[in-house]
């Protein structure tokens, strides 16, 4: 890009041609005051703080709009801006209400900073006092329109980088005001909560309700780590204050990967979960009492190995939860296999991976997870198949991922689902399979893609075509109970596509098919290889360190273990859950008899009830830990807070059991 | 040399300005020896000689307060505004977003723990005005030291200020809203 020079308060600056005459101040260390202006979003000038004034213009115009040119005279300082900018600040604070010492955000407030930078002792102007309502509808964030001053950083930052646009303008002039879609409030609106919009705010006009009050994050310690909730390894910035989350923010809102969730945003500072912090064992009135962590780990190695000398090893089997850390279940899988000598272990996701495995291992010779694509390929692409998946659930994150890449790259969205998710605004072609169907549908659509020749014949083609020989298009969809030209315009948007990439979630995992899995990878294949290379797929799994738990093997691929605990005589089960909070359909599969039941977990659930010994686990804040995402990215989670008193790692918990176990 | 005479009053507010005054703690005693306080809240006169500085804390929320700071005003040759209900209207201000006869409803009848509750007024008490102000939108104000309440260093600055015939304007890193 060519390099202009501008004279800035009287010195030669370099800038570049497509510039803002703010963006060359910042480039050069020249100081201007900014509201409305949030970097990386666009800017429109709203505030007027940064007005400078410009040789031959006739009023001081905004820096942050003003195109930069070769030879431009600027002066940023000076007694009449000066005068101007404290004018706009008193303007601001009485057109609503700006009384610091009634607001959440005072010490962290953008308008106060500048307050106190101009010196602004006093408002010379009256009091409008609108009285402009609180929306408070929203689980986690709070609008108190009374608080705004109308910058429009929430409104960017929710259309330019989440993507949904929730977030607008709404009325005219005077009642001029944020509003959340058709002016509903947040919580009833298609708000997906990720709290972008909390982060962009400079005043306490959007807060939220799990951080007001705990702390300032001005007077808090900041810590880099990472969520490892639901296994896209979004980096977070935490403020600690007093062994205290008070507030988690995402450390480059307006960079590339800078969105949070609600889950990784808010949820850990709100414990929806009863804590356990203590080892509980059942007394002999057959009630569970808490006692120390010696003395449970005595008795459940005690009791395994006594099981052991009876039973044989092979009636011990373990299960864990993959939402575990990568220490955790390396622990976990060395005790059950290792010291105990059992085979018997398994993730409670286990049938998931062994019918993705079985169906890449269709698919391909090489049966690797690491057939999958990067998340941000979803950025790059022009067409997205989104199957089984409703990512604003299980990963808001990878869900924003796709609304912009439909509302900002003008990707076609293609949905197949038997249900309705939250997509269908954005959806181009809505594919609705018969519930079990979705395999005849997905193999209908690939053979239409090379029939139709949407694509180029090739020797993939051909193979491909040869795999599907028994399926007929037009009876394929009719059984599957689409649409026959809904199928082929989707053929035809799959086939044309330069970028095409293919997601898929629980609706499809569940059924834990391995035709299934391989019918979505052939259609991968065959739709990506207009633009060559391998097939653009990623699986939303399901939980934190679904990736890592199948990488290291703690499901075996072929056997489930779960599955078959009565068959295989297990008399002991050991249950680690870690931070994951289990529902009772995760366990189905649980056969009543077990004679013994150790359950290792943060929270009281119902499973925890059935349990002999309950041991406590810390939380993922509390401890960190190695966790791998869904697209294979190992990640080092750093600990934040200190968990409570005398609860330890799972991994050191579990390596003391097994130094008190007998072989 | 004569001391400075200082009247200070409390209109609608916490006497927490004063309060952070007070926490100036030895300072106190240099300024008493070149500030004499004709009028402070303890001392509450109605009515006072002239003096030459008006301290006000409070913002301005009833006829009473008005008429007091109209004589503050009309009686010292500097008027200087202490905290926030002074310079902008502060905690007391949160009223003036709604009507004032539903505020006034709220108070004295809707509270949960009020039985057959009755609006106050004059003569028994002064009537509310329609909207809580701040003092320099009643009269005219010399000097402003914000904070809820501003710091016992910051109003030590002001008086000395004062003090050495300057007129204070507290630097940014003095000021506060909170």
């Amino acid at each position: 890009m060519k390099e202009i020079t501008l004279t800035i308060d009287g010195k030669q600056v370099k800038g570049k041609e497509g510039d803002t005459v703010l963006a060359v101040c910042q480039a050069n260390g020249i100081d201007l005051p900014t509201l409305c202006h949030l970097e990386g979003l666009s800017d429109v000038g709203a505030c007027r703080l940064c007005v400078v004034e410009i040789e031959r213009e006739r009023r001081p115009v905004p820096a942050c709009t003003y195109p930069a040119r070769d030879g431009l005279v600027v002066q940023t300082q000076n007694e009449k801006l000066e005068k101007y900018r404290r004018l706009i600040l008193e303007l601001m604070f009485t057109e609503r209400n700006h009384l610091c010492a009634q607001c959440v955000a005072s010490g962290d407030c953008e308008l106060q900073k500048l307050a106190y930078r101009y010196q602004m002792d006093n408002t010379r102007y009256p009091y409008s006092w609108p009285a402009l309502p609180v929306d408070s509808v929203n689980n986690y964030l709070v609008i108190d329109h009374n608080r705004c001053i109308l910058c429009g950083r929430c409104i960017r930052t929710c259309d330019e980088i989440v993507g949904v646009h929730t977030l607008d303008f709404g009325y005219r002039g005077w009642k001029d005001m944020v509003v959340a879609d058709l002016n509903q409030p947040l919580g009833e609106s298609s708000c997906i909560s990720c709290g972008a919009c909390f982060q962009a705010c400079p005043t306490g006009a959007i807060f939220s309700k799990v951080s007001a009050y705990k702390g300032k994050p001005s007077e808090s310690e900041e810590l880099i780590s990472v969520c490892p909730i639901c296994g896209i390894g979004c980096e977070i910035k935490a403020f600690v204050k007093n062994n205290m989350l008070v507030r988690i923010d995402s450390p480059d809102l307006t960079k590339h990967q800078g969105l949070l969730c609600y889950k990784g945003r808010f949820a850990p500072l709100n414990q929806a979960h009863v804590r356990i912090k203590t080892p509980l064992v059942r007394n002999a009135r057959g009630k569970l009492e808490s006692c120390s962590l010696s003395e449970a780990i005595d008795i459940v190695a005690k009791k395994l190995s006594e099981l052991k000398i009876r039973h044989g090893s092979s009636s011990i089997a373990g299960v864990a939860s993959s939402q575990a850390s990568s220490e955790a279940l390396q622990a976990f899988k060395e005790f059950i296999t290792g010291t105990v000598g059992s085979k018997l272990v398994d993730s409670l996701d286990g049938d998931d991976y062994r019918a993705v495995i079985k169906g890449i291992s269709n698919f391909q010779d090489k049966a690797d997870l690491g057939t999958e694509a990067p998340l941000e390929e979803i950025l790059k692409a022009d067409c997205v198949l989104l199957a089984g998946a409703n990512p604003f659930e299980s990963h808001p994150v990878a869900g924003t991922y796709i609304v912009r890449a439909v509302r900002q790259n003008k990707a076609k969205l293609i949905v197949l689902d038997p249900i309705q998710n939250a997509f269908s605004y954005y959806t181009t072609v809505w594919l609705k399979p018969k519930k079990g169907k979705e395999t005849l549908a997905l193999n209908s659509l690939t053979k239409a893609i090379i029939e139709n020749r949407f694509i180029k014949d090739s020797a993939q083609t051909k193979k491909t075509a040869a795999s599907l020989n028994d399926v007929n298009v037009k009876r394929g969809a009719e059984e599957a109970g689409i649409n026959d030209d809904e199928l082929l315009d989707a053929a035809e948007m799959l086939g044309k596509s330069q970028h095409s990439v293919v997601i898929y979630g629980e609706g499809i995992l569940q059924q834990r098919n391995p035709k299934l899995i391989t019918a979505l990878l052939n259609l991968a294949a065959i739709s990506g290889s207009q633009s060559g290379g391998k097939p653009r797929i990623i699986s939303l799994k399901p939980k934190g360190n679904s990736c890592g738990a199948w990488d290291m093997g703690i499901a075996n691929a072929s056997e489930s273990v779960i599955n078959n605990l009565a068959q295989n005589g297990v008399k002991a089960l050991y249950l680690l859950l870690a931070d994951d909070y289990v529902e009772a359909h995760e366990l189905q599969w649980l056969p009543k008899g077990i004679e013994f039941m150790v359950v290792q977990s943060s929270y009281l659930s119902p499973v925890v009830q059935k349990a002999n010994v309950v041991l406590p686990s810390p939380t993922w804040t509390e401890i960190g830990g190695n966790y791998t995402t869904l697209d294979g990215m190992a990640k080092s989670v750093s600990r934040l807070i200190r968990p409570p008193e005398g609860i330890r790692a799972d991994r050191e918990t579990i390596n003391e059991i097994s130094k008190h176990f007998k072989k | 040399m004569a001391k400075v005479k200082v009247a200070t009053v409390w209109l609608e507010g916490c006497a927490g300005c004063h309060m952070s005054f007070l926490d100036i703690d030895e300072a106190i005693i240099d300024l008493a020896n070149v500030v004499e306080f004709t009028r402070t809240p303890i001392t509450d006169i109605k009515e006072f000689p002239p003096v030459d500085v008006g301290i006000v804390e409070g913002s301005v929320g009833n006829t009473e307060e008005e008429e007091t700071l109209k004589h503050l005003r009309a009686n010292c040759k500097i008027l200087m505004a202490w905290g926030d209900c002074a310079c902008f209207g502060g905690v007391c201000a949160m009223r003036s977003s709604f009507d004032k006869e539903e505020v006034l409803k709220r108070g004295y009848i809707e509270t949960e723990s009020t039985y057959e509750g009755k609006i106050p007024g004059p003569p028994g008490v002064p009537a509310l005005l329609d909207k809580v102000k701040p003092v320099n939108h009643v009269v005219k104000v010399d000097c402003f030291v914000p904070g809820c309440p501003p710091e016992p260093k910051a109003i030590l600055y002001a008086l000395n200020e004062l003090l050495a015939s300057r007129i204070p304007v507290l630097p940014s890193e003095m000021m506060r809203f909170d």
